[in-house]
């Protein structure tokens, strides 16, 4: 039994606003949300790279206190979205806990601020009493499933769990496995997406492989940039994206507003080296990512790509979608606007492309200003296009060898 | 330390920790202030630290089938008194 999966709600915090109205006026007024990195007082002043895709606005929450105790920042972030999620899409309250309703969500290591921490007192405990400072709730912060099941706790939400924690496909396999399981029965709809807490540990990952952007530390707002001839490495960033998924006719039968349909949804695995960008695996899932969708390459409107703006990997993802796409389709970078999110990318850059669906543009990659002829292959867009966009393949890739691609298409 | 003295400790912490503020001392814990395991444990830390030393396991064992406020302040009592008795027998 194969049924049809329908996005019934989204919603994302990033760098570059919360919520659609101030995402739209970021991306119509082409405003970065990328901010000088913040000292943490223990490994920042080693790092190059000075720049961070920053979350820099408050956010008001209102979690109790019996939710806030098992909760690290990572988790603040993925329940408010999937709190306005939840509230968007209007699902009766006895379906939300009745079973029927799953979660996947997911974050690259849980909480490593709450693990920063433990870490302290694991290597500085002098007696009882400091060691009694891991509190009972440390590892529910920090644990790389605790998003998906702080949002099952939070809403009682009794159905599936999926925890991804695949790097920079975490959300993007949210989305993926959610639809996936809605498709095939198992669960009627799934609150699907991804987040990440701030973290200059993972910075100083990418900064250490120099994967990260240093050339623009006075000018944050000038990196990254995906697929410009002066593109040097990306940028690091926070946030959160959501989406409710839910069978079609159950959703039309509730009289849901239903923003687009999931069309396909391809994943698969380098089967090599886990750092450095695979032409031909990322070729194969942008294939089978349309072969599952059941169209053409032609069909597509627009590409979200994944370009992280690193010298190899734009031009490995160009040239795969050279191959598969041809010049057609326009393709941007929406980590230009914000850096990576890291496990929230996919979610982000999934809940943007909805917000394009709905008002008809498309944003340009920002500070692509001088097209690397490398990355030359494909329809960039460099100024704002305003047009009406039916479908839409969103691509990710992570460390580990893994791509994903999804593909949305409005309903008519 | 006197009774007077653990309940106006065990409701500090109750506040303090669990943002609980006059907890009634026979409703269930649970059922009336959403107090679950993951707050046991805390308390059971803030006791120790409210009696200046550590349970033993088996201390720790007779608290799981605490849930009242009135439990709680026995529970400490017993464990004040036993501290006490060991004290005068040094």
């Amino acid at each position: 039994m194969e049924r049809r999966v329908v996005i019934t709600a989204c919603s994302a915090i990033s760098p570059i606003g919360h919520g659609k109205d101030k995402i739209v006026e970021s991306l119509l007024k082409g405003i970065s949300g990328v901010k000088t990195l913040r000292e943490d007082e223990l490994i920042s002043r080693f790092i190059h790279s000075r720049v961070y895709g920053t979350v820099g606005y408050p956010i008001a929450y209102d979690f109790s206190r019996q939710h806030r105790k098992t909760m690290g920042p990572v988790a603040y972030y993925a329940c408010q979205v999937a709190k306005e999620v939840l509230a968007q899409a209007g699902l009766p309250p006895d379906f939300v806990t009745g079973g029927k309703l799953g979660v996947a969500f997911g974050s690259i290591h849980g909480s490593p601020t709450v693990q920063r921490d433990i870490y302290k007192i694991f290597f500085e405990a002098k007696d009882k009493a400091s060691y009694q400072g891991i509190g009972a709730v440390d590892y529910l912060k920090s644990m790389v499933h605790t998003t998906a099941v702080n949002i099952s706790r939070m809403f009682g939400i009794t159905g599936r769990i999926i925890a991804s924690g695949t790097a920079c496909t975490t959300s993007s396999q949210s989305i993926g496995y959610g639809y996936e399981a809605v498709k095939y029965g198992l669960q009627d709809a799934m609150l699907c997406g991804g987040a990440d807490e701030y973290d200059t540990i993972t910075v100083a990952v990418f900064d250490n492989l120099l994967a990260c952007s240093t050339a623009f530390n006075d000018r944050p707002e000038l990196t990254p940039r995906p697929f410009d001839r002066a593109r040097d490495g990306l940028v690091v960033a926070e946030g959160a994206g959501a989406v409710m998924l839910e069978e079609y006719e159950f959703a039309k039968k509730r009289g849901a507003t239903i923003l687009a349909e999931v069309i396909g949804f391809a994943c698969n695995s380098n089967g090599g080296d886990l750092i450095l960008p695979n032409l031909d695996g990322i070729t194969k899932t942008l294939r089978l990512g349309l072969e599952n969708a059941g169209i053409n390459a032609d069909e597509v409107d627009l590409i979200s790509a994944h370009a992280t703006a690193t010298k190899m990997g734009d031009i490995i993802e160009a040239q795969a979608i050279g191959a598969v796409f041809g010049t057609e389709p326009y393709v941007t970078a929406l980590k230009s606007y914000m850096g990576h999110t890291m496990a929230a990318c996919g979610a982000i850059e999934t809940v943007l492309t909805l917000y394009m669906m709905q008002d008809d543009f498309i944003a340009p990659t920002l500070n692509l200003e001088d097209i690397d002829e490398r990355c030359a292959m494909v329809h960039h867009v460099q100024k704002l296009v305003e047009q009406k966009v039916k479908t839409a393949a969103i691509q990710n890739f992570a460390f580990g060898g893994v791509n994903t691609s999804l593909l949305i298409r409005k309903l008519t | 330390m006197t009774r007077q003295d653990i309940e106006k400790e065990v409701r500090n912490i109750f506040l303090r920790e669990f943002e609980v503020e006059n907890p009634e001392m026979d409703v269930n814990l649970r059922e009336a202030y959403g107090f679950d395991s993951i707050d046991a444990i805390e308390l059971l830390l803030e006791i120790e630290k409210f009696l200046g030393s550590e349970l033993t396991q088996d201390e720790k064992k007779q608290a799981m089938d605490i849930r009242t406020m009135k439990q709680i302040i026995d529970y400490i009592e017993m464990l004040a008194e036993k501290r006490k008795v060991a004290a005068e027998k040094k």
